[in-house]
This record gives structure tokens, C-alpha cells and sequence, in this order.
């Protein structure tokens, strides 16, 4: 569908001439995140400096009833980044300024481009992080971050990034420009901020950001164990956290994923291993000594083979350097692969690896794993080959066996990805009727138009809304007179 | 008339339970809010039974109003009507308690004091730690956002609530979020429902992460002889490497109150880990103490205890909750001792910018419109940071004098608005009592 030429002049009003991307060549570079399975390219690709230009995009849109698709980096794994419905998708890059670091109240207030490792960047000299580091955080925006509400290695320890965000600009739906939430954390009525981060841009469209900086902890420790088998690792993890430990990062990676990596940049880990198990402690001198002894100690009893300890930064690096090229080390197992997200309860890690071996037997698929063990959140690479249409279809089902079997364990469809296009159907899974209702009501008050990001987050129906409205309890029988 | 009341009461008794409907009058004069007595006091055993309880109300247009321990009853506007006050009290079940996931299920209605002996033997707990607040019930907390000294390591209920459950105003039961400590599955409900007080659904059952508690813990008291002394002390401590597990700014009337030896100003600070590192935390503290003039002071084991209960009801039956900024809040101490009675007690969670005002029952008495002007000159003070002055506790006097929560932006207020009457349309929960009399 394309748009009407009132709209495409309007939007060349708004827009600088190089802010409007129109040609099909341009727009296609848009039509996907990294979740390429869902394309869509939009009918025009704005690219705002202003927040006043965002405001005028979305009261256009909400006029001419045209859809809008935000998007930061398009680093995205849930095809939330895509325009299946066309439209205005608007990209937030060109705002990446850093507006304000307030160190002695511990915050920044950025434009949403923001790329993640550039606020780092900019406060660690004088001892500061932003704690939230999704492996993308070289080229992820923190906008996009928010949008999803990325997590990383190391929220094991510090939170997701809902945990950091203190206040939010944003356009509704509705067009209307709202403040949520600031530097004060304390403020009466309901936590909009808090609802509004990870709802995927389908509440508006966030123009600054208030975030939390924490002070850099004083050491960092680094250990590898591998171990011959996937749950004596998962055994070692339960029992470091179960003895009182809170690691900054727990990683976990299998035996598939060892190999590949192996065969490609190699990280020298033992060849019989079968599991290796990344722990990243922080904190006090002190402490990180004491609990890196700990854990090492309690690997050893839990069978590791080998259990290394990094002396200084470099090796520090070279422990973490296979973590950070699995996914491109997939590559040689396979020429694509589907990406979980789900999570269990940490203490269910050894029996949903049981399962999850099960499962990839089941339907002969192959399966590496690279998760972060520490919070039971898995990713398991689901391996197949695009130019066999049956293989795509057994890796599937895989998948949804693999959901399913984390749901039954008491978990989650998403860990830190989101839902997006890709998982929205998933969602029931999780959730029943009223709740999937209540989330849906919520929306409506944002963006009563359903223009903002339409068909992600939530699964569709065809009576969205009032169509799953629960049923109420019925009133005991001669309850009435 | 009568005829309708005597068939709601037939309804509400079925939906609850005869024995479990309250209609004698004192009992019912006892569960008054702000001078209003319901007409009925529920106390549900189960989750069916909340639910069973709001559908009715939803059908006969009445206002409930939920309760936990009841501490924060006399929090935001007088109710605008009330038929049913809901005592979750009774909801005390710890569902699942999943200590190798550091999780826990509990029902609304459990106590912070309940909670914490059924972690202790683990050596884990739920660090929400209102002042005063050890009979307080999990729901409540969280429904009133209310936090403490260990907000400064933990964060407060946002960071720890990870599921919960809640009965809509129309008996609905619906749950958001999930039971493990990390998910980002549709929107985050239980976001939403933290700091609610109830004014969108009922919190029956909340899914909480847990921490392990430090295997030792150091408290001491370092006093200053001035305000901006103590300022300057607690932006050492949060720009060193040194983690404080408690990082509280006391005034003179409430370290008074605490039985520590006088001073115009004092941190309290505790840090919590392995012993070499707490050693090591300790010494560095006292460097960073003597760069500030501050003065060391030994405090017995029973600190926290003290300080818990320095802020009383009987003496302060007013007590304010500041919003500001960490680096505001020795300046939010002097205007509060300016604009106050001269022996109000001021004592608050730097690192998080929360500071708590207690104004004494003498000056209270009959001084409303003082206690109003100065609640005015605070809000001026934080206005320009966007910080806020909630009266967490007065007689309905000084809330119908002053706005009990102070100011929202327009459009966030909208949008709460909005939420308020997506979700509760009648009013049926909590009426009245919410910002901007939501």
C-alpha cells in the first residue's frame, strides 16, 4: 500500500531532503531486523533530528490513519523492526546525542540513538558504566533498548534495562507529548516509565531517555570451567547461586557451540569439554577474591575439568572472546538457525537440557547453546538449512516443542529479546485470556488508533481486545434471592 | 432500600463466606477510613473469594477499598465513597518458596516478618524494609510503593516484584509478568501495579525475587557538624567503589531518637559482605568520613531496630515522603527543619533521594494550616527537579488542607486517568483516594 502523495508531501515538509528515504532501493535496506525470516519494507523511511519532527510525523499518521514502525539500530531478534503492514517506519539513529551526565546523581539523559556502549564510553574515564550490555552494544541504540528492554551477560547482577531507566520523552500514539518519570525516582501515581519499557514502540515514540550510571565496581574476576558433561555444569551454576553468590555474568556454552567455535577463531577450550561455564564476578577486592574461590571450588566439586582463572585483562578477554563469537561461529554448524529466548527456573536447568536433547533427537535437528545460565535464560541456535524447505519447518517445531517445555517448567517465552512479530502467537502460552485482555486495554490507552507498531507484542485476533474478554466468576448459586 | 442491602449482604456473604462478612456494627466502626465506615467487612480466605467479593460490587455500583496491615490507610485522599473495606490479611500463605532460584510466591496478605523467618533459615531475604513497617503485609508494600534503608543495594519494589496476580474491579483474576527472575514477555504489568494502591485490580499474590543476605554486616554512625557535612560524606560513599548496603541521612531530632549522641547532622551507614571485604569497606569508610570532618560513632547491634521505630505514630502522626535528588537531600533537610515544627525529624535513603519528614503531635495539633504551608515550601523546593512531597501519614485534617500527592504532569496524569478508567470504570476500587482523586 502505498501512501498517498498528500502524505509523501507532508512528510517531505517535516523531514529534511536527506531524512526521507523513498526510493525502493532505500526502503528495502529497512524491511527487516536480524530476525530476517519477517520482511516488510515500509512506503517511507523518516529519519527525525528533532523531537519536534517526531511529533509531527505521528499526528500525520494518526491523521491519515498510516501505520508507524520505530526503529533504532535494527539490531532486533524478534522482527519487531519491519514494516509488514507498510507505512511510516521511523528511525531514531540521527538522535544520538548524549544530553546530560549528572554523575553526582548518578544518571545521563540521552536522544534515543544513542548506540549503548557510547555512554560507557563517555563516563567510564571517570569510573562509571551503564550496566545494561546486550551483545549488540556496539551498534545497538539505547532507544531500541528500551523499546525491547534488552538485558546482556550481566544483568544477572544488575538488572535488565527497565532497571535502569528513570524517565522517558515520549510521542503516544496520540500524538501527544509526554514526560514519564525523571531523575527523581520517587514520584506518586502509576510507574508509566515502567510499563512503557519493553513495550516494543507500540505506545509511542520515545525522544530522550533518562538512565541510571553505576559506579564501576573496584575488581573484576573471570573463570572458565568446563565440565564433560551439560549438567554437572548446570549442577555448578545451581550451587553457586544457591551458596549465596550473585556473579555479575554466568554464561553457559555446549558442546555444539564449543566445536564450532573451536573450528573457527577457537578460544582454546579443552578438547573433551562438553559444557563450558563463564563466571564474571565484581564487587569489592575482597569479596571477588573470596567468592572466585568459592566458585571455583564448587566447580571442581560438581566435576569440572579444568578451571581457569584469568590473571589480568588480557586473559580476561581471551575467556570472554568465544562467548562473544558464538553466534557467528553458527555459522559453520549451518547455514541459518532459528534463536530462542525462552527462560526456566535456574534450578530447572539441568532437566530442560535433558529435555531440550530429547527434542532435537525427536525431530533431527541440531542445536547449540549459548545462554546465560545465571538467570536460567536459554538461547538455544536452532540449526537448519534454508534451501530444504523440510528442515525449516522440523526446526519449527522444535521450537515451539522447546517453548512449550519451558512454559511447563514455570518459565518464559522471552527472556530479554521480547515477542515482537516473531513470538506474538507464543504469548498464550504464557498467559491466559484476561491477562492477554488487560495488556491489550493497555495499549488502547496509549495508542487508541492502533497505529504504533501494529501486530507486535500482542497476538492478533479477530476480536482483538474485547475478544478475549474473560469471563467473569459466577456468583455461587442461591446466592441471590 | 433495606430490601436491597439485606440481598447484597445475601450476595456478598455467599461470595465470601458467612463467617468471613462482617456486619456488626463496632467491628465495622473499627474498619473506618478517615472517619467513613464501611458497610461491610470482608476478610477472604482465598483468591475466589476476592473475586467473587468485586463482582458483586461491580454489580451493585460498590466502592471497596483494600486493606493489608493497615499502616497506610491514612495515605492520599480520603476515600470519596466506601461500602466494602477488603482485609487481605487472611491471604497469608507463602505459595512456593523456590530457594535454589532465589524466588518466592506468597499470597498478599503475608508479613514482611513472616516472610523474612521463613527465608532466614536459608540465609535469604526480601529486602523491603519500610521503616516501621515489620507488620506490614507484602501486598501492601508493594501497592504503596513503600521502601527503606536497603532500597540503597536493592532498589525498591520494581526491581523486586517479577509476577503478580490481581482481581480486576469486575472480579476479574488476571496475572502479569512472570515467576522468574528475568522475563520480557509482553508488557510489564507488574510495573504497573507497583505504588497502585489497588486502584486497578487487588494484589492477591505476588512472585518476588529474593537476595542472599551478606554473611556479615557493619553498621555505623558517622555525625557531622553540619548539614551540607553530611551531603558532602554521602557523595564520597556513592563515588567510591565501597557498595553500602544501608546509606541513611539522619537530623538531630531523629538521631536523638536513636539514642546516638547529639549532632546537627549524621549518616548512618552499613555495608554487608565476606568479613575481609566488609574490613575493607570499613576503613575506607572511616578515610572518606575524616575527609568530611564527620566523627565515627560506635552504634550497638540494635541500630536498625532503633531507628525502625523512631518515627511513631503517636509522636509523629505526620510524616511526609520527599522525592529528590541524592544531591538535594541535606538541602531538603534544612527546609523541612526551616518550614516545620523546630523538632521535626528528617531522616531518608540518600543514594535513592527518599526522605522521610516526621512533624510531632504538638506541632500537629491544631497547626494544620503550618503543616500545610510547610508540605507548600517543600514541594517549591523540589519542584524544579521534578521531585515530590507525598503526605505518607496525617490526620484527614492536614490531607483535606493540603493535596496529599502533590502535582502530576498533565499529560502523565492523563494517561493515568485514562488507565483508571480503562480498567475501573465505576470506581469501584480504592475511590477517590488516588493522585488527582483517581
Amino acid at each position: 500500500m502505498a501512501l498517498a502523495p498528500a502524505v509523501v508531501a507532508a512528510l517531505k515538509e517535516i523531514l529534511e531532503p536527506d531524512g526521507l528515504v523513498l526510493t525502493p532501493e532505500g526502503r528495502l535496506v529497512y524491511e527487516c531486523d536480524m530476525h530476517t525470516l519477517y520482511k516488510g519494507a515500509p512506503d517511507a523511511v523518516a529519519l527525525p533530528r528533532r523531537a519536534e519532527q517526531v511529533v509531527e510525523i505521528v499526528r500525520l499518521c494518526r491523521r491519515e490513519r498510516v501505520p508507524i514502525v520505530p526503529r533504532g539500530a535494527g539490531t532486533g531478534l524478534i522482527g519487531g523492526a519491519m514494516a509488514a503492514r507498510g507505512g511510516v517506519m521511523v528511525g531514531m539513529n540521527r538522535m544520538d546525542a548524549i544530553l546530560e551526565i549528572d554523575l553526582a546523581n548518578r544518571c545521563a539523559t540521552v536522544q534515543p540513538g544513542l548506540i549503548n556502549l557510547w555512554l560507557t564510553d563517555a563516563v567510564k574515564g571517570r569510573g562509571y558504566f551503564f550496566a545494561p550490555d546486550p551483545s549488540s552494544q556496539m551498534v545497538s541504540s539505547i532507544g531500541g533498548n528500551i523499546s525491547t528492554n534488552a538485558g546482556g551477560p550481566h544483568c544477572l547482577k544488575y538488572g535488565i534495562t527497565t532497571n535502569h531507566v528513570l524517565g522517558l520523552e515520549m510521542v503516544t500514539g496520540a500524538g501527544e507529548v509526554v514526560r514519564l518519570g525523571g531523575k527523581v525516582a520517587e514520584r506518586p501515581g502509576y510507574d508509566l516509565t515502567g510499563l512503557a519499557v519493553g513495550s516494543e514502540g507500540t505506545f509511542g515514540l520515545v525522544t530522550a531517555v533518562t538512565v541510571r550510571l553505576l559506579r564501576a565496581p573496584e575488581a573484576v574476576k573471570t573463570a572458565l570451567a568446563s565440565f564433560a558433561s551439560m549438567e554437572a555444569a548446570a549442577e555448578a551454576v545451581s550451587a553457586i547461586i544457591a551458596a549465596g553468590m550473585v556473579p555479575a555474568a554466568m554464561e553457559m556454552l555446549d558442546e555444539v557451540m564449543i566445536r564450532a567455535i573451536e573450528a573457527g577463531i577457537g578460544a582454546g577450550y579443552p578438547k573433551d569439554a562438553a559444557a563450558v561455564l563463564l563466571i564474571e564476578l565484581d564487587g569489592p577486592r575482597a569479596e571477588v577474591e573470596i567468592h572466585g574461590e568459592r566458585a571455583a571450588e564448587l566447580c571442581r566439586r560438581h566435576h569440572a575439568l579444568d578451571v581457569r582463572v584469568a590473571r589480568d585483562d588480557a586473559e580476561r578477554a581471551l575467556l570472554w572472546k568465544g562467548r562473544k563469537e558464538a553466534a557467528g561461529a553458527v555459522g559453520r554448524l549451518a547455514p541459518t538457525y532459528l534463536l530462542q529466548d525462552a527462560v526456566v527456573p535456574r534450578s530447572q536447568l539441568p532437566r530442560i537440557m535433558r529435555e531440550m536433547a530429547a527434542i532435537a533427537a525427536r525431530h533431527r535437528v541440531l542445536i547449540a547453546n549459548v545462554f546465560h545460565a545465571g538467570d536460567g535464560n536459554l538461547h538455544p541456535l536452532i540449526c537448519y538449512d534454508d534451501r530444504v524447505p523440510a528442515e525449516l519447518e522440523r526446526a519449527q517445531r522444535a521450537n515451539e516443542e522447546l517453548l512449550a517445555a519451558c512454559i511447563a517448567l514455570g518459565g518464559s517465552v522471552s527472556g530479554e529479546h521480547g515477542i515482537g512479530a516473531d513470538k506474538a502467537k507464543n504469548l498464550p502460552l504464557q498467559y491466559g485470556d484476561a491477562d492477554l485482555n488487560f495488556m491489550y486495554r493497555a495499549r488502547r490507552v496509549f495508542d487508541p488508533d492502533h497505529l504504533m507498531n501494529p501486530d507486535k507484542l500482542l497476538p492478533t485476533h479477530p476480536a482483538c481486545g474485547e475478544g478475549f474478554r474473560a469471563r467473569r466468576p459466577t456468583v455461587p448459586a442461591g446466592a441471590w434471592i | 432500600m433495606a430490601v436491597t442491602a439485606r440481598s447484597v449482604s445475601e450476595a456478598l456473604r455467599g461470595a465470601v463466606g458467612a463467617d468471613r462478612l462482617i456486619v456488626d456494627p463496632a467491628a465495622l466502626d473499627a474498619a473506618a477510613i478517615d472517619g467513613c465506615t464501611p458497610r461491610w467487612l470482608a476478610r477472604p480466605q482465598a483468591l475466589e473469594h476476592v473475586a467473587a467479593v468485586l463482582a458483586v460490587a461491580t454489580d451493585e455500583r460498590l466502592a471497596v477499598t483494600p486493606r493489608g496491615s493497615g499502616s497506610s490507610l491514612t495515605l492520599g485522599h480520603p476515600p470519596a465513597r466506601l461500602d466494602i473495606v477488603l482485609d487481605l490479611r487472611d491471604l497469608d500463605a507463602v505459595v512456593q518458596y523456590n530457594p535454589d532460584d532465589l524466588t518466592v510466591t506468597v499470597q498478599a496478605g503475608v508479613t514482611r516478618t513472616a516472610l523474612a523467618e521463613r527465608l532466614a533459615p536459608r540465609r535469604q531475604w526480601l529486602p523491603l524494609d519500610p521503616v516501621d513497617g515489620a507488620a506490614r503485609t507484602v501486598g501492601g508494600i508493594v501497592a504503596t510503593n513503600a521502601s527503606g534503608p536497603l532500597r540503597a543495594r536493592y532498589g525498591s519494589a520494581r526491581d523486586l516484584l517479577l509476577g503478580v496476580r490481581f482481581v480486576q474491579a469486575d472480579g476479574v483474576s488476571t496475572w502479569g509478568g512472570a515467576r522468574v527472575v528475568k522475563s520480557v514477555s509482553g508488557y510489564d504489568i507488574p510495573k504497573l501495579m507497583v505504588g497502585s494502591l489497588g486502584t486497578l485490580g487487588v494484589l492477591v499474590e505476588l512472585t518476588l525475587r529474593l537476595h542472599p543476605m551478606p554473611e556479615m554486616e557493619t553498621t555505623r554512625v558517622v555525625t557531622f557538624s553540619t548539614v551540607d557535612g553530611a551531603q558532602a560524606f554521602v557523595a564520597r560513599v556513592l563515588d567510591s567503589t565501597v557498595p553500602p548496603l544501608r546509606l541513611e541521612i539522619l537530623n538531630a531530632a531523629l538521631l536523638s531518637a536513636c539514642g546516638a549522641p547529639p549532632a546537627p547532622a549524621a549518616v548512618a551507614v552499613s555495608v554487608g559482605s565476606v568479613e575481609p571485604a566488609v574490613r575493607a569497606a570499613e576503613k575506607a569508610l572511616t578515610e572518606l568520613a575524616r575527609a568530611e570532618d564527620g566523627m565515627n560513632t560506635g552504634v550497638g547491634g540494635d541500630f536498625w531496630r532503633r531507628y525502625d521505630a523512631a518515627m511513631p505514630a503517636h509522636t509523629y502522626p505526620v510524616i511526609l515522603k520527599v522525592g529528590t535528588l541524592t544531591t538535594a537531600v541535606a538541602a531538603t533537610m534544612r527546609e523541612a527543619e526551616r518550614v516545620l515544627a523546630p523538632d521535626v525529624a528528617v531522616a531518608g535513603c540518600a543514594p535513592a533521594g527518599v526522605v522521610r519528614v516526621g512533624v510531632r503531635a504538638s506541632a500537629a495539633d491544631g497547626v494544620v494550616p503550618g503543616i500545610a504551608a510547610g508540605v507548600r515550601a517543600l514541594r517549591a523546593l523540589v519542584a524544579e527537579s521534578g521531585g515530590s512531597v507525598v503526605i505518607e501519614r496525617a490526620p484527614r485534617q492536614v490531607r483535606e488542607a493540603v493535596e496529599p500527592w502533590g502535582a502530576v504532569e498533565a499529560a502523565s496524569l492523563a494517561l493515568m486517568r485514562a488507565l483508571k478508567t480503562e480498567f475501573d470504570p465505576l470506581r469501584i476500587l480504592n475511590a477517590g483516594r488516588f493522585v488527582g482523586g483517581m
